[in-house]
């Protein structure tokens, strides 16, 4: 299952006068197109497109654009995937839009499994999906995009269900590299011994493509055969996780910086835990450097076990630290985050005053809350989070909408009149 | 103290991995008699919320409604999956908005009308041409 243009429907579902409009969101900072509505397509804006060439023609276009509102967009992903979830005990979440689910029965079940599962998702969160229904996942992935392409299919493609020698020749369309799995650069050598479709990938032998390329490879030619060979991978649902990630407006490039980003996050995270009176038993820290420029890559991460359950802005701090031996001076990092696992209930457990820290003692954890609300989120922080004007890395969302289904400020409108 | 403070990285890999955990929590001191009653506090969730994939908080803007009991600024639980009765509360899509209206279904046709005479009714011929986007189940109105 993969929800259509997943960002811009997510949009339309509370300003219905997007609806038939060219849609485009834009990636962190308002660099690029990331996501784009049909209409938007129809008119050649490319995936990546970088907003300065599209802001000229806003008007000529009625081109509606929107920042990334993430926010939004977890809590409408989070509704789908619940709602998915009650078709099958078997559930992958792949991605924000796309997840996989394992079910069984025959044909004209699974037409019309796929066929509720789609019209569940428009009349319960209101955004339109596709399914591709297939006995491998790359088969699945690949369904689902003919159903996304051709119309015919009413938004649910069974592989098994349209003949062979018209999937045949879809696979002969279509090249390589449009399958899961086989990157550009892969196809590159792929074409080097004769390979150019997805047809050709799937005649080739396994094993020559394991011994000649990998076993990932070999997984795809198998798959692409109809024997299933990646397996589902079951994901923990529920509350015991927090995550506080961002992409920068400029990249880090120095370990002092990183050190101030993870200070932030051990900050929110320290607030997070007390908003919900939890504490956090274990931090994991990381960073990425991006994945457009593979030259220069570096994806450090370390994780650390508190010396006890804690909220403590001073520990979590310290803990986050840790990340900042593994990260390359120089190197762009474009990403970076925090999360705290294993959680529990504080006051659950009162530690024995041998491990009770002294700045929980003194409560400076609230007290930076308190500060933070009635001063600004800028204007107190623990050490080197606590920066005047803040800190230059934090997201540029210019065109954001409103938090409609997270914040009690920003909730829908309905007009009564 | 400054040992068991200081935090020790014990796993450094080059991905951030999730570790599942059971969250186990160890009871101490003497247990409440009344414990064995208490069964959580009244979660308005629960009694308020059928369905929490389909059911969105809104905020009403003006005062059509305000003679049924749903005034100016007052949010509403609105169900999207429900399907819409004669005498429903609904929001509907109108002019690409989100419009509060009541629904009649007659047999002359249907029309979403306002429980405030000052606005007028709209009428349309049949419930397909309507756009509802979702069924009004409570009012939050403040007082």
């Amino acid at each position: 299952m993969d929800v259509n243009c997943f960002y811009a429907s997510a949009e339309r579902i509370f300003d219905p006068s997007l609806e038939g409009r060219p849609v485009v969101v834009l990636s962190n900072n308002d660099g690029c197109a990331v996501t784009r509505s049909d209409e938007a397509k129809a008119l050649g804006i490319v995936l990546g497109e970088p907003w300065f060439k599209l802001a000229p023609r806003v008007r000529e276009w009625g081109l509606q654009a929107r920042s990334s509102n993430y926010e939004l967009y977890g809590s409408i992903s989070a509704r789908v995937m619940e709602l998915l979830a009650r078709y099958s005990a078997w559930q992958e979440v792949y991605s924000i839009d796309e997840c996989f689910l394992g079910v069984k029965g025959d044909g004209g079940d699974l037409l019309a499994l796929g066929r509720a599962m789609r019209e569940a998702c428009r009349s319960h969160v209101g955004v339109p999906v596709c399914v591709g229904i297939a006995p491998t996942k790359t088969l699945a992935k690949l369904a689902n995009k003919w159903a996304k392409k051709n119309k015919a299919f009413g938004g649910v493609c069974r592989w098994e269900s349209v003949p062979v020698a018209e999937r045949e020749a879809l696979m002969a369309r279509l090249p390589v590299n449009e399958i899961w799995g086989v990157a550009t650069r892969l196809s590159k050598r792929l074409a080097a011994i004769g390979i150019y479709s997805i047809m050709d990938l799937a005649r080739a032998d396994p094993i020559r493509m394991r011994d000649k390329f990998s076993v990932v490879m070999m997984r795809t030619v198998l798959e692409l055969q109809g024997t299933p060979c990646i397996p589902m991978e079951e994901e923990r649902v529920g509350r015991d996780q927090l995550i506080f990630s961002r992409s920068f407006s400029t990249p880090i490039r120095t370990a002092g910086a990183m050190r101030q980003v993870m200070s932030v996050y051990a900050q929110q995270a320290s607030a997070r835990l007390a908003k919900h009176r939890l504490q956090a038993k274990v931090l994991t820290a990381f960073a990425a450097t991006s994945y457009s420029n593979p030259a220069d890559t570096s994806y450090p991460s370390v994780v650390v076990p508190l010396p006890m359950p804690t909220a403590d802005p001073v520990i979590l701090s310290r803990a986050a630290h840790a990340l900042v031996p593994r990260i390359y001076e120089g190197l762009k990092y474009v990403r970076a985050g925090i999360m705290v696992t294993d959680l529990r209930p504080s006051g659950n457990q009162p530690p024995l005053q041998l491990f009770e820290n002294a700045h929980e003692e003194r409560h400076i954890g609230p007290l930076i809350e308190e500060v933070a609300k009635k001063y600004g989120r800028e204007s107190i922080g623990l050490g080197v989070a606590g920066l005047k004007g803040g800190p230059d890395w934090s997201m540029k969302r210019e065109m954001l909408s409103p938090r409609y289904t997270t914040e009690w400020a920003e909730l829908p409108i309905v007009k009564a009149a | 103290m400054s040992l068991a403070l200081d935090p020790r990285v014990i796993v450094a890999g080059v991905v951030p991995w999730l570790i599942p955990v059971a969250p186990v929590a160890v009871a101490c001191g003497y247990p409440s008699p009344a414990q064995d009653y208490f069964s959580g506090e009244i979660d308005l969730n629960e009694h308020l919320i059928q369905d929490k994939t389909s059911t969105f908080i809104v905020r009403v803007a003006g005062d059509s409604m305000e003679p049924g009991g749903i005034s100016d600024g007052d949010e509403l639980i609105v169900n999207k999956a429900l399907e819409p009765k004669d005498g429903s509360v609904v929001v509907a899509i109108l002019d690409g908005e989100l419009t509060i209206k009541r629904l009649r279904i007659t047999r002359t046709g249907v029309i979403l009308q306002a429980d405030n005479p000052k606005y007028p009714p709209i009428r349309v011929p049949e419930l397909s041409e309507l756009r509802i986007w979702g069924v009004v189940t409570r009012c939050l109105h403040y007082v």
